[in-house]
């Protein structure tokens, strides 16, 4: 009795504190009202086409009138001889990835940090970013040059082991580090510009305290900036695990070529090579699919494990 | 208070400014207005009436070998259905039958364009040889094209939109090709109409035995109109020298495998850092140049007693892949030969380190003869044993390749078929491929157009190249009598001996071994597809490793097992049933 009338109560109380809430900042609320529409519109609308990965789609019988061919798909893509290499590929780049490509902007935006002249940061600031507004077609035929037989980076490697190298495309084991190296000279300062306005948002007193109790440069950085900036890093972090199973092939298809397969043959090159053939909409959908579900059972789990240690999490 | 609502007001604007320009980038091409002709005066404007052939205009006898035509003369050809003054220059007559032009009509018609028709006309529908075409025919067409380099994209969306314009061109897009086309009710079946409707295509069509054969699906049906050539085209990719490296060695032109190895080594020696120039990415290294000499082709062939086969499981295979070793070792190739892109081959070519390309005469005019004044000459595919015959798997089967279906939704089926029959007839051959008369071309005395050396083709104000015009002034292709060889201006033009080594070549080589353009079933194709990707990547990833020298040439048979284990019989009797079917039609 009393419980129910409690629970009442506090219904009508936090319908209330919402009513409340919305007359005050109605203004709020209008701002995020295109952002849900393009999520519903563009996210969640076409979310139903799923179905095709477990039909024999024809685009001009559209998705409800294509037959229905069960599993097919999805036995086609793990029976297939070049299923495990496939994943190891896009698993191990994007293992790289979070090693060197998500550590790198961090580091970036401690030293930048850490600058006094203003002019020198912003100019450091504006090279680091620029690649990131070069097309991909243009920055794949850049590194085709850098690497290519007596191309800089090809004698750069040609000095260290002291053997000269045709093109380093054309070697298997060169091609994560091109791939990665190459991705963080793309995006190292785009991506730095989230911590940078996460450390300047940081109270200037706690560095001051810092100072007082006799804190040198690398401390503060260590003892203060790190922790203040730790909840951006955390959630950036689940995010980049939950990309760990995908890739985009466009790069991949620019820069690879049969000699380095074996490393860089990713599960998108090898379904858009499928693709080539036919328009296996079908396929490709259902190995989409498949990854996304990857993708989200690492997500959860890095989720459970931040919120475990450190209380920061998505939800 | 009021600042909030100018505040507010401004944030609204602000949204629904965003949100129209959202909405508004790509409704362009989405648009089509179906301008329906007003009929009320069909007798209104008849200027230009085209005359039937039942008499000769007078004006006609003095086309043939006119240098300086009037405007009169011009006008007569290029604004009415004469066309007495034009030779029979092939073994087939092209037909001739005007009787259904002209038609007062409007037509959609989706057509690809490409990155050299984007350059030198902006909108399809003011190309100006379409522009004649329509004058001729009296057939409006209303021109959709795909946004370039979405053309898969956009087809795919217009077929599943289910609203189809009349006129579908490079119709085998259509996933399942033109076979499933038909099948799903998205293009015409067009046995009947043809037959009564289409009298200059179907002649065309049934006037030469490959003609026939490859515009019709293995049951007989005929689901689209093919562009269909005079003659076999010739092939048009090869090894080319460098007249000044047979100069520096002295050698002549080498015909075996042996004489060319001495013959790069004799490069090299000359100072040709890198003499053959050999790339992959782009698919030369299984063009069969070097891999023919041992019968090894790069992918399904018809072997000796007609039987589909896989080349790279070929018997001699091994051999081959021996001397490729070698000769990558010795450093004959270009040493970035698997990775180097277009761009980086054309430098390598131009550069003193290349003595040979494998590639394209009509490329290597414009980038070797035209750019840097380096002359060069063809050399047929090298063979094993001397004076054996060369070999080589390129065929076109007098087909253009260019496809164009009627599609079910078509309202006026009349008027596409009329519009689509135009390019086989006389005049539409000479229109299509020669553009205007007059100002781009001219006949000469055996009634063949020709583009004269002062006419815009060799002169555009525009200053675009050559190799852009062929869209400009002219249709490069389309469902039509394609005449590449006398009406593409990069063979034709002064000094170009482009022409003259494809024709060399195909005229000095066997290509009874090219695999036919056979056709799948929907359930064939996907299967086809499935096992292709899975043979074509151990195939590329162990040959090149094999050449590279990364594995030993002894892996070829864990690469045959491989094969085998993954299904190439299977692969192999997909084609073969096919093949049957083809043979059959």
């Amino acid at each position: 009795m009393n419980g129910r009338n409690d629970r009442k109560r506090k219904n009508s109380l936090t319908l209330d504190l919402i009513r409340k809430d919305f007359k005050k900042n109605y203004f709020a609320y209008l701002l995020i009202i295109p952002v849900l529409a393009w999520y519903i519109i563009f996210c969640y609308g076409p979310m139903w086409g799923i179905t095709i990965a477990f039909k024999n789609y024809k685009p001009l019988l559209g998705f409800a009138a294509s037959k229905w061919v069960g599993l097919k798909y999805f036995e086609e893509f793990f029976t297939g001889p070049y299923f495990f290499r496939t994943i190891k590929n896009t698993l191990m780049l994007n293992v790289w990835g979070l090693a060197f490509g998500f550590t790198s902007p961090i580091l970036l935006a401690l030293l930048l940090n850490e600058v006094r002249g203003k002019v020198f940061k912003k100019t450091v600031q504006t090279i680091t970013y620029m690649p990131h507004f070069i097309s991909l077609v243009v920055i794949a035929g850049m590194i085709h040059i850098f690497t290519q037989s007596g191309g800089i980076i090809t004698q750069v490697v040609d000095f260290i082991t002291g053997t000269e190298h045709s093109s380093l495309l054309g070697y298997s084991k060169m091609f994560r580090p091109i791939y990665t190296f190459s991705g963080i000279w793309q995006n190292v300062g785009w991506d730095s510009i989230i911590y940078l306005s996460a450390m300047s948002s940081i109270d200037p007193g706690l560095y001051e305290a810092a100072e007082i109790d006799g804190a040198g440069r690398l401390r503060k950085m260590w003892h203060i900036t790190l922790p203040q900036i730790r909840p951006t890093i955390i959630i950036l972090f689940i995010f980049a695990v939950g990309g760990l199973m995908g890739s985009s092939h466009e790069k991949i298809i620019l820069l690879y070529n049969s000699l380095t397969y074996d490393t860089a043959d990713v599960i998108a090159s090898y379904v858009y090579r499928r693709g080539l053939q036919e328009a296996s909409y079908s396929f490709a959908t259902a190995v989409g699919l498949v990854s996304a579900v990857i993708n989200f059972i690492l997500l959860w789990a890095t989720n459970k494990i931040a919120k475990k240690y450190s209380e920061i999490s998505i939800w | 208070m009021k600042v909030r609502h100018k505040k507010l007001l401004s944030c609204l604007l602000v949204v629904i400014f965003l949100f129209t320009m959202l909405s508004g980038c790509s409704s362009k091409n989405t648009a089509v207005n179906k301008n329906t002709s007003n009929n009320s005066g069909a007798e209104a404007t008849k200027e230009a009436e085209p005359t039937a052939t039942a008499e000769a205009n007078p004006l006609a006898a003095g086309i043939a070998g006119n240098t300086a035509p009037t405007d009169e003369e011009k006008a007569m050809v290029n604004d009415t259905l004469e066309d007495s003054y034009l030779g029979d220059v092939f073994d087939t007559k092209i037909p001739n039958d005007y009787s259904a032009y002209p038609m007062d009509a409007t037509l959609d018609v989706w057509m690809p364009s490409n990155s050299i028709l984007a350059s030198v006309c902006d909108d399809l529908n003011n190309q100006k040889t379409f522009a004649q075409v329509e004058k001729l025919t009296g057939i409006k067409i209303n021109f959709i094209v795909p946004p370039l380099g979405e053309e898969t994209t956009n087809f795919n969306l217009m077929i599943a939109s289910g609203e189809l314009p009349d006129i579908i061109v490079d119709a085998g897009r259509y996933t399942g090709g033109i076979a499933a086309g038909v099948a799903d009710g998205a293009y015409m079946k067009l046995n009947d109409i043809i037959e009564k409707d289409m009298p200059n295509y179907n002649a065309w069509r049934n006037s030469d035995e490959e003609r026939r054969v490859t515009s019709v699906l293995d049951d007989g049906t005929i689901g689209a109109v093919y562009g269909l050539a005079p003659y076999n085209e010739w092939c048009w990719f090869g090894m080319l020298i460098k007249q000044e490296a047979l100069d520096k060695t002295g050698l002549a032109v080498p015909e075996t495998i042996d004489e060319w190895h001495n013959f790069l080594l004799a490069c090299k020696k000359a100072g040709y850092d890198q003499p053959l120039n050999y790339g992959s990415t782009y698919g030369q290294i299984f063009t069969g140049i070097l891999n023919g000499a041992y019968n090894v082709w790069d992918w399904m062939y018809v072997d000796k007693d007609g039987k589909a086969a896989w080349g790279p499981a070929a018997a001699g295979a091994k051999d081959y892949l021996t001397m490729m070793q070698q000769w990558n070792k010795e450093g004959l190739f270009n040493k970035d030969w698997a990775t180097a892109d277009f761009n980086q081959r054309m430098a390598e070519a131009a550069s003193p380190d290349c003595a040979v390309m494998m590639d394209s005469p009509d490329t290597m005019w414009g980038y070797w003869k035209q750019d840097n004044n380096i002359d060069f000459v063809g050399a047929l595919n090298p063979v094993l044993n001397k004076g054996d015959k060369p070999q080589q798997t390129y065929k076109n089967f007098k087909s253009t390749g260019t496809i164009a279906a009627i599609t079910t939704q078509c309202d006026n089926v009349e008027a596409a078929t009329a519009f689509l029959d135009f390019a086989f007839t006389k005049k539409g051959w000479e229109i299509y491929n020669y553009g205007s008369y007059g100002d781009v071309h001219l006949i000469n005395d055996k009634g063949l157009p020709y583009f004269p050396e002062d006419g815009l083709m060799y002169n555009d104000p525009d200053g675009q190249p050559l190799s852009n015009l062929i869209w400009k002034y002219r249709i490069h292709s389309f469902a039509n009598i394609r005449d590449e060889h006398n009406s593409n201006p990069l063979i034709t033009a002064k000094g170009s001996y482009s022409g003259k080594i494809r024709e060399y070549w195909t005229s000095n080589t066997d290509d009874s071994m090219t695999m036919p353009p056979v056709s799948f079933t929907a359930d064939e194709s996907s299967r086809e597809g499935e096992l292709g990707t899975i043979l074509s990547t151990l195939r590329n990833e162990y040959f090149a490793k094999i050449v590279m020298g990364q594995l030993p040439v002894s892996a070829y048979d864990e690469f045959l097992q491989k094969a085998k284990t993954q299904g190439l019989d299977e692969f192999v009797q997909l084609w073969q049933t096919a093949l049957d079917r083809y043979n059959a039609r």
